[in-house]
């Protein structure tokens, strides 16, 4: 019996798909697909989005001019061409080869100051923010003077939401347009006490997220951070973090591998993004009281506790104040400002 | 003759006596005790497995949550029976129309072993989800307390959207944590 011709074929294909391969196991990489910056007043962040997570090495050249990021055991593959960035804090990317491994150079800038970096899950990421050092402070930060009574104190006002993200939309306006607004008024009125460093997160209709929002904060050694949000009621909230963990709290512990360069279990994992402001809980409560008293009709005007994603990043003594989108904004600003100040003058 | 009528008499007799005690010695109704429905034991309340279950709402109501009382269908076990009530929160008319709750859809509702309850939302896709802090702390609490108010067997809440666990419902709250009851909220 002679097979046709499409049985022949037929096993012409397994036969085929049968042969060993030859080809050895696939290597594992750190593979990077893609490089995003943005370039804030106060840093600048550069974001390496990795296509599997992976160990990590990032150093810093010993002239102090370059950071070098490397894969760690493993070869490091980049797949996309590395952006042009030249903000005065970094000066270009370049990928060279260097001791049979690659590397990806980070050329600093005079202005740049410390380096931090993260690594984060879905889409997995490395997260390199570079501070803008004192040496070229940008011109919309305010150089602070110091009093003769006591050192300055770096106040960040944060206008909630920002470009696409509008916020509550009423007849008086979009919340983003009305936290603005209040946020660059309370500023001036700040301003006016010498001691005052007053940092905004944005300063005009801009999407910002809230990491990166608590990162503003953060590399700018911010002690106060006021986050301004609008309601449709004309009653005022001041929230502060609530940092009750429940029984099955999951911001107590990171899930193993939340953190790519990593062991599980390391005392680096231990130091978790998003876990900042548990160390400022005393003080956030005392700067919630101090804002809620100046819009309380009672004095016994307190904050309440809510579980906030704007706030667990902060380093700072935290609150998310809520105003009515229809009060007076002029006095709702000073009514921050006052705030603000009362908390300053007694506990700083 | 005789014989074969006293036979047919008797067989006649023996199975209709048979009928009647199997008729009446047989339960009339499919009678379950409420607790078993709810996990727990109450053997001296029997319901109806028809009879609607009365939970209590808790929704959101000019600045605080509200309670107040809804009849829902009766399932067989916790993990339907809490689903059948969260149900209800979206479309009873106290609280189907409030802030954030309005915007988004009830995917399903998942009950483990460990006693988290998992709510999955789906937002509407017309808009984007737009509401204050206050709103948005009271949409997420009316969930967790109509849950884990009114059923035991449920100690936490997580809140995922299309299946997935999101940073946040509005932008304010954080959804990476487990929510417990809060009482705090509620008007006394």
């Amino acid at each position: 019996m002679i097979p046709d011709m499409r049985t022949l074929i037929k096993l012409l294909v397994l036969l085929i798909l049968a042969l060993p391969s030859g080809a050895a196991p696939a290597e594992k990489t750190l593979t990077v697909k893609g490089v995003r910056y943005f370039s804030y007043a106060v840093f600048t962040r550069i974001v390496f989005e990795v296509e599997s997570a992976g160990p990590y090495v990032l150093t810093k050249a010993d002239d102090g001019k370059s950071l070098m990021l490397a894969a760690y055991d493993m070869p490091l593959v980049v797949k996309t061409q590395l952006p042009t960035i030249k903000d005065g804090v970094v000066s270009g990317l370049e990928t060279r080869e260097d001791a049979g491994r690659t590397v990806i150079f980070v050329r600093l800038d005079a202005a740049a100051g410390e380096a931090k970096d993260f690594a984060l899950r879905a889409p997995d990421r490395i997260v390199l923010d570079i501070t803008r050092g004192t040496a070229a402070a940008p011109v919309s930060q305010p150089q602070t003077v110091p009093s003769q009574t006591g050192k300055s104190v770096t106040v960040v006002l944060d206008p909630g939401h920002g470009g696409k993200d509008t916020g509550i939309v009423t007849a008086h306006g979009m919340e983003k347009a009305f936290t603005l607004e209040l946020a660059l008024a309370a500023k001036k009125i700040l301003q006016k006490d010498p001691r005052m460093n007053v940092v905004l997160t944005r300063e005009k209709d801009k999407a910002l997220s809230l990491d990166e929002r608590a990162t503003v904060s953060n590399v700018s050694g911010g002690s106060v951070f006021v986050s301004i949000h609008g309601a449709p009621d004309p009653v005022t909230r001041v929230y502060i973090q609530d940092l009750l963990e429940g029984p099955g709290a999951t911001s107590a512990r990171p899930a193993s591998g939340d953190f790519l360069g990593f062991e599980a279990g390391s005392e680096q994992q231990e130091m978790l993004w998003g876990k900042q402001q548990a160390a400022h809980a005393l003080e956030s409560g005392v700067l919630g009281r101090s804002l809620a008293r100046q819009f309380g009709e009672k004095g016994n005007a307190d904050s309440v506790q809510a579980p906030l994603a704007g706030l667990k990043a902060v380093d700072a003594a935290a609150v998310l104040i809520e105003l009515g989108i229809t009060k007076d904004r002029s006095k709702a600003a000073e009514a921050i400002a006052k705030g603000i100040e009362q908390y300053v003058r007694q506990n700083r | 003759m005789l014989l074969r009528v006293a036979i047919v008499i008797v067989t006649t007799a023996v199975g209709a006596g048979t009928y009647l005690w199997w008729t009446t010695s047989a339960p009339t109704t499919s009678l379950k005790p409420i607790g078993e429905i709810q996990g727990q034991s109450s053997p001296l309340q029997p319901v109806r497995r028809d009879e609607p279950l009365t939970v209590t709402l808790y929704y959101p109501f000019d600045g605080s949550l509200a309670t107040g009382s809804l009849a829902v269908k009766r399932q067989p076990g916790a993990q339907a029976q809490a689903r059948e009530a969260l149900a209800a929160l979206f479309t009873d008319q106290r609280s189907s129309q409030a802030a954030v709750l309005k915007d988004v859809k009830l995917r399903e509702f998942y009950l483990d072993a460990s006693g988290t309850g998992y709510i999955d939302l789906a937002p509407n896709r017309q808009k984007d989800l737009r509401a204050s802090a206050a709103e948005e702390l009271l949409a997420v609490y009316a969930m967790v307390d109509t849950l884990a108010q009114n059923f035991e067997e449920i100690k936490q809440v997580m809140i995922i959207l299309d299946g997935k666990e999101a940073l946040t419902l509005a932008g304010h709250l954080d959804l990476s944590r487990k929510f417990t009851k809060r009482t705090d909220l509620v008007r006394q």
